[in-house]
């Protein structure tokens, strides 16, 4: 039988067991964001001469993140809920050449880790943050998250939500990442050659993957699917009639500027030239 | 144990007239222009300016083990409140200086000696009321110059103040030194 | 890609510094070169004076959003290889407790300063030790913890230097639980000359040997190896229960009891090694005062005075390391007491812990506290003659 050609960068075995199967729901969209992600750092590897351990994936905690846990061949760390950009910020201040790869939920993201999250996209570190939006907290059982649409039932909501929901990339954008975009599960070319591009842009890059949890809505994962391509519009046709009602995805917004890093070296390589008078 | 040899020097006022300063000033001199051991110290509350604000330098050519002044050898009091403080926590024959253009309610001299020095308006004489400090250092050193050289002093006054008020803040210095000098008969 | 200027690190010599300054420059001779931290009184100097010299020995400072923040950022900052460390106060010691308990369980070497100033909540801005018990337990979970207790600016030097040897030794997180006292004070501070200070960095497992196939990165020894980000290794940190390879598919309670208790031993086993206290004037003595920290200073006077001056033959003992616990040292030293006298800046925290070791030793152990102010030798003093009349 032929091998997944993604499974090269995963760990199979290792002395205390098996590591696959992931703990995904059948159906789940994280497995196929993993997959995605992968085909990304596959192609940089083939093409800009990137190496395996120039990759370091970052994750918080919930389905999404559970993705950058033991079972990925990358330098890898498992965090804490909320906490994986403030990890991530650490991690690039010890070594800027790492490729820093953040997978993050949308209740990990914009709830509990929310201040981290503008944060992160304010300073433009050279990152890219994947959130895998499912609407909800999935491993907890199916909670209200702020991307919840308003009038959904769930757990915490058993009587409808009344809170209006985030656009978490409208939150990135005006936070200030420099490169911005939304896809779906359903649309993995254009996920995978945006992964692509975020990785190469220098600064935040910040892709939201809205993804099907068919355990905790209850909807079979290929009607979920269908819905997610039905229910989205390219951002060139968002302005049309028949885009009413359909989330608007593409990339968002695409800026050169200079990543923190680079900023911060500026003040690095001033004090080398001048003798250091420190009291 | 030397401990018993230590020097208590309190320096109290508000917030803003540059008592911490000169409290580091001291200590630096003292140890590393002197060679010494000395502990300088501050409390103030969060206000940056207008409340009760102390330094304190305990110098000893021990060990210094409590850091903060027992019974002060010397307080200089900037305001009113911090004389009403701290009068109380200094030793039999202590050196008390106060400006008396800040300080009208003067305690009558029993257990200490009390110098009036004029460092407010020394230090509209060289410019600014921001010297007053200085001027208070000055006065200080006359009473402790056996203690601590000059040019340490004056040399930690150089190294810890804005470059651009280095030779006004000398001047204060000078004058408040100079007035005690010329004032005042200094006794052991 | 930045210059590690190890030219430019603290002088040997004397120098005149604010605690919080040592504290920072204890840092960068250990090889410190990220620092995260976010503004608290009274800690917010030692952030300061790290944004000042950092970037100058080529190394790189953050102001964090919060103190969650920071912390987590040292998690990164350490596995991505580089020495880490913030400073905070309690309000912000609390917020970072999960963070720490993390970086227990995935044996992550940082040093976190707890500035301890009165709470609970805002409290005030003085000079506190009520966070001794929240640095043993403020973590949740089980394992242990290193808890150093500086008592003037050439420890705020020393300590800080040996929190960073001991978190790499150890592959632990460390605290360094100061006070506004000593961290607020000006001091004379002698840095030794180069050869004479020693800095422990972390074993990687290419120090030993071990290849990426066979690493396993929680296993090898008592104190795994510790691979870093970049390397090739693909390290995975982890912090659910897991088995030394990382893998945390096949959950049960040996497994568990194995992960934790190692981690546990680690460092409680090592006491000996780990824990340093100071002791004066045992020999003869019917009572003893045990202090840590700022209070030591006050203690030695008072002690001083007690025996020069009231002829009471009170013995001092310092814990300069309060977590791990230095019970079997103490009880190896300590001999018959009528009273332990414990002076402390809260309610009488470390009591227990002396009280469990020594309850044996002694008729009793008496509390002295003092909130928001440091002892006076008059406080200590007087409530120990209080006690014996």
């Amino acid at each position: 039988m032929k091998k997944h050609p993604m499974l090269k960068y995963l760990k199979e075995e290792a002395p205390a067991g098996p590591r696959l199967p992931l703990i995904m729901c059948p159906g789940c969209g994280a497995g196929q964001v993993l997959n995605y992600a992968l085909h990304a750092v596959d192609t940089l590897i083939r093409e800009d001469g990137l190496r395996k351990e120039d990759f370091v994936f970052i994750s918080g905690v919930g389905c999404s993140s559970r993705l950058a846990s033991h079972y990925l061949n990358f330098d890898s760390g498992w965090t804490l809920h909320g906490r994986a950009l403030a990890v991530a910020t650490g991690a690039l201040l010890a070594n800027p050449g790492l490729k820093v790869i953040v997978l993050t939920g949308d209740g990990d993201a914009a709830a509990i880790g929310g201040n981290h999250f503008i944060h992160a996209c304010r300073r433009n570190l050279n990152m890219t943050i994947l959130c895998i939006n499912n609407g909800l907290y999935g491993m907890t059982g199916g909670q209200v998250a702020p991307t919840t649409p308003i009038g959904r039932t769930t757990t915490t909501t058993p009587y409808g939500n009344v809170e209006e929901e985030f656009d978490l990339c409208r939150l990135a954008q005006t936070a200030g990442a420099a490169y911005v975009a939304r896809w779906s599960t359903a649309h993995p070319h254009q996920t995978i050659k945006t992964i692509i591009k975020g990785i190469r842009k220098k600064g935040t890059a910040f892709v939201e993957i809205l993804s099907q949890c068919p355990v905790h809505l209850k909807t079979a994962p290929a009607e979920m699917f269908r819905d997610l391509k039905k229910n989205t519009v390219p951002l060139k046709k968002a302005g049309k009639s028949e885009a009413k009602g359909r989330i608007p995805v593409g990339v968002f917004c695409d800026i050169d500027k200079p990543d923190w890093v680079t900023r911060y070296q500026e003040i690095i390589g001033r004090l080398e030239r001048v003798e250091s008078t420190h009291e | 144990m030397n401990r018993n040899q230590r020097f208590e020097i309190r320096i109290a006022g508000f917030g803003g007239q540059g008592v911490v300063t000169i409290g580091k000033i001291l200590g630096i001199a003292f140890s590393i222009h002197g060679g010494r051991n000395s502990v300088n110290t501050q409390s103030y509350g969060p206000e940056s300016r207008g409340g009760a604000c102390r330094s304190e330098v305990v110098v000893s050519d021990g060990e210094i083990n409590y850091p903060y002044v027992r019974k002060a050898d010397v307080l200089v009091a900037l305001s009113q409140v911090a004389l009403d403080t701290y009068l109380e926590d200094v030793k039999v024959g202590a050196i008390i200086i106060i400006d008396p253009q800040a300080i009208k309610n003067v305690p009558a001299p029993e257990r200490f000696r009390l110098y009036p020095v004029p460092t407010l308006a020394i230090a509209h004489e060289i410019g600014d009321v921001k010297y007053q400090n200085t001027a208070a250092l000055g006065a200080l050193y006359a009473f402790i110059a056996e203690m601590i050289r000059e040019f340490d002093l004056v040399q930690a006054l150089r190294e810890n103040v804005p470059i651009a008020t280095v030779d006004r803040n000398v001047a204060a210095f000078e004058k408040g030194k100079k007035f005690v000098q010329s004032t005042f008969v200094l006794e052991k | 890609m930045s210059p590690n200027r190890t030219d430019l690190i603290l002088p040997p010599g004397a120098h005149y510094l604010q605690g919080s300054q040592a504290c920072a420059e204890g840092a960068i001779t250990a090889g410190c070169r990220v620092y995260a931290g976010y503004p608290i009184t009274p800690a917010t100097e030692i952030m300061e004076h790290a944004a000042h010299r950092l970037p100058q020995v080529g190394g790189r400072f953050i102001q964090m959003e919060d103190e969650i923040g920071s912390a987590s950022a040292l998690l990164g900052a350490s596995w991505a290889g580089a020495k880490a460390m913030t400073a905070t106060s309690s309000p912000g010691f609390s917020l970072m407790q999960e963070v720490i308990s993390f970086a227990i369980m995935t044996e992550t070497p940082l040093v976190i300063v707890d500035v301890q100033r009165p709470g609970p909540g805002q409290g005030y801005i003085t000079t506190s030790q009520e966070d001794v018990m929240q640095a043993r337990w403020g973590h949740h979970g089980e394992g242990s913890i290193i808890a150093l207790s500086p008592a003037s600016v050439q420890d705020m030097f020393d300590f800080t230097l040996e929190a960073f040897n001991l978190s790499e030794r150890w592959r632990t997180p460390v605290l360094l639980m100061a006070e506004e006292t000593v961290a607020h004070m000006r001091e004379r501070l002698v840095v030794p000359s180069r050869d004479e200070i020693q800095i422990v960095n972390r074993t990687r497992p290419k120090d030993l040997g071990i290849a990426p196939e066979s690493y396993l990165p929680y296993g090898h020894a008592e104190v795994p190896p510790m691979a870093v980000w970049g390397e090739g290794y693909a390290v995975n940190h982890v912090s659910l229960v897991h088995h030394t390879d990382g893998n945390v598919t096949r959950y049960n309670s040996s497994v568990h009891l194995e992960n934790v208790s190692r981690i546990h031993r680690k460092i409680e086993d090592h006491v000996d090694e780990i824990a340093r206290i100071e002791t004066r004037w045992l020999e003869g003595c019917r009572h003893l005062l045990v202090c840590y920290g700022s209070v030591s200073r006050t203690g030695v006077e008072a002690v001083l005075e007690a025996r020069e001056q009231r002829n009471i033959p009170l013995a001092f003992i310092r814990l300069k390391t309060l977590w791990p616990f230095p019970e079997r040292q103490l009880r190896a030293i300590v001999p018959e007491v009528d009273t332990i006298f414990v002076p402390e800046m809260n309610l009488g925290m470390m009591k227990h812990p002396i009280t469990e070791a020594l309850r044996d030793r002694c008729r009793r152990v008496v509390s002295i506290p003092s909130l928001g102010s440091l002892h006076s030798p008059e406080l200590i003093l007087d409530r120990i003659c209080e006690e014996l009349a």
